[in-house]
């Protein structure tokens, strides 16, 4: 059996509620609805989504359901996904990005790690390295807003010794996306 | 309501531009600097690039001067309806005249849009505009002759008697042919109108939506706006920017302007406070 897996980041300007008349990130959204359909033709039926939980400051802003649920469930729906959205699946869709203090002009201005960290974690994907994903750490994740660290170490789990293909790698708003696509397994 | 401007149709949503265009010696505002046909022409392509989607043109000034009759009101707009249409075709022809043998000449020439500044003056008007297919703005001035000024006049209600008389002569553009989705109001400032009425006209402007008739406001740069800030004509841009986001608020779809290009701003930024259009382009907060 094997598994396969679809990462894409967790920004809300793929939300449709978010959209402008132009859109910001095409090349992003492309990506993200290439890798999505790809995921949906294999897997028709049921999707596993691993995306992190409400933040407590989400929760005290009366937020209700985490932004990478909603754009995994989105994604899906716009690539014709009728099936079941539940843990049993074995195709994957995981949302999540690196950190978001690349530049001087990003979310979380400049800090000098930031760089680094996603490089490490860009490494782990490309190479399949599901220690280094499963053993990212929390605290530098939290300092960098790589606030999906939960959902990158869930990957590490699905992608032993997998490489993930990736269609997309950039930083245009100072946050680092990426989009990515592995089969695990025979 | 859908609009259809003469051969051009626009959606539900959209606001229009309508830049004024005077082939005039002594308009208020560009006191002739657009008298001579080419510089009238070269206002055309400024106002196109700048965004208009319609332009306004008119062949005499609308307060009190010297008498321009029909013969001399065609030579100065026919001719040039003819050089636009021809030069734009995708542009709203709009000309802004109250004689229907002015306004057949102009719609044979390819005119889309009747603006009858003069609330119906001459009752040939609406029959032109069927002959043609074109569109008609049903003005409200209070019942008085053409390029006259206010003298004294009063309403009970400024508000009820615009709508009532636009909307009277609406239908009446509609009996006589015109396409139901081809008839605009405006309640014309201004004109029949001191600045109270003016002003009344403007808070009050969702009133005139609500009728559910297209709604076409002409602002820019008018003496309500210069007495209500004690400002000389030329320094009324930010009063008539003010009074045009009250009127974007409350739904108007069509704007008369000089200046397109701050119209257009101020229409999109209100209309999307409105929650009425999306902002160009989002990716602050959302990264």
């Amino acid at each position: 059996m094997s598994t396969d897996v679809v990462l894409v980041p967790s920004t809300l300007a793929l939300l449709p509620e978010y959209a402008g008349a132009r859109d910001p990130i095409p090349d992003l959204r492309s990506a993200c609805q290439d890798a999505v359909a790809w995921l949906v033709s294999r897997h028709a039926s049921s999707v596993r989504v691993v995306a992190a939980p409400l933040r407590a400051e989400e929760v005290a802003r009366g937020v209700t359901s985490p932004a990478g649920e909603r754009i995994a469930r989105h994604l899906l729906v716009a690539a014709g996904f009728d099936g079941r959205v539940d843990d049993a699946g074995d195709g994957v869709l995981v949302v999540a990005n690196g950190t978001a203090k690349r530049t001087e002009r990003a979310p979380g201005h400049l800090d000098d790690r930031a760089r680094r960290f996603d490089a490490v974690i860009e490494e782990a994907l490309r190479s399949g390295d599901a220690a280094a994903l499963r053993g990212l750490d929390a605290e530098p994740a939290e300092e960098l807003w790589a606030r999906d660290w939960a959902a990158l170490r869930v990957l590490g789990e699905l992608l032993p010794g997998c490489p993930m293909e990736l269609d997309y790698s950039d930083d245009p708003y100072g946050v680092q996306y990426w989009v990515g696509r592995a089969t695990c397994g025979s | 309501m859908t609009l259809k401007l003469g051969r051009h149709e626009f959606g539900d949503d959209a606001t229009l531009m309508m830049a004024i265009v005077n082939r005039t010696p002594d308009s208020f505002y560009d006191k002739g600097s657009t008298w001579a046909e080419d510089k009238a022409f070269e206002r055309v392509a400024q106002v196109v690039d700048e965004g208009a989607e319609i332009v306004d043109i008119g062949g005499i000034k609308a307060a009190p001067g010297e008498e321009i009759d029909a013969d001399e009101e065609r030579r100065r707009v026919v001719g040039f309806v003819t050089r636009v249409r021809a030069a734009y075709p995708g542009l709203v022809i709009s000309v802004d005249t109250w004689r229907a043998e002015v306004a057949d000449a102009v719609c044979a020439e390819g005119a889309d849009v009747l603006n009858d500044a003069w609330g119906g003056a001459d009752p040939r008007l609406v029959d032109v505009a069927a002959k043609h297919g074109a569109a008609v703005v049903c003005t409200h001035t209070g019942g008085v002759e053409p390029r006259t000024r206010p003298f004294r006049t009063e309403y009970a209600d400024v508000v009820a008697s615009a709508i009532a008389d636009t909307t009277a002569y609406a239908e009446r553009a509609v009996a006589a042919g015109v396409d139901r989705r081809s008839v605009v109001i405006d309640p014309a400032h201004d004109f029949g109108k001191n600045t109270l009425h003016s002003l009344e006209v403007t808070r009050r402007l969702g009133e005139m939506t609500a009728t559910g008739w297209p709604v076409l406001v002409s602002l820019s740069n008018k003496d309500f706006v210069g007495e209500t800030l004690d400002l000389p004509v030329g320094e009324r841009l930010t009063g008539t920017l003010a009074a045009t986001a009250v009127c974007a608020l409350a739904g108007a779809r069509i704007y008369r302007v000089h200046e397109v290009v701050e119209t257009r701003q101020v229409v999109d930024m209100v209309r999307s406070i409105a929650g009425r259009r999306p902002p160009a382009r989002m990716i602050r907060g959302l990264a």
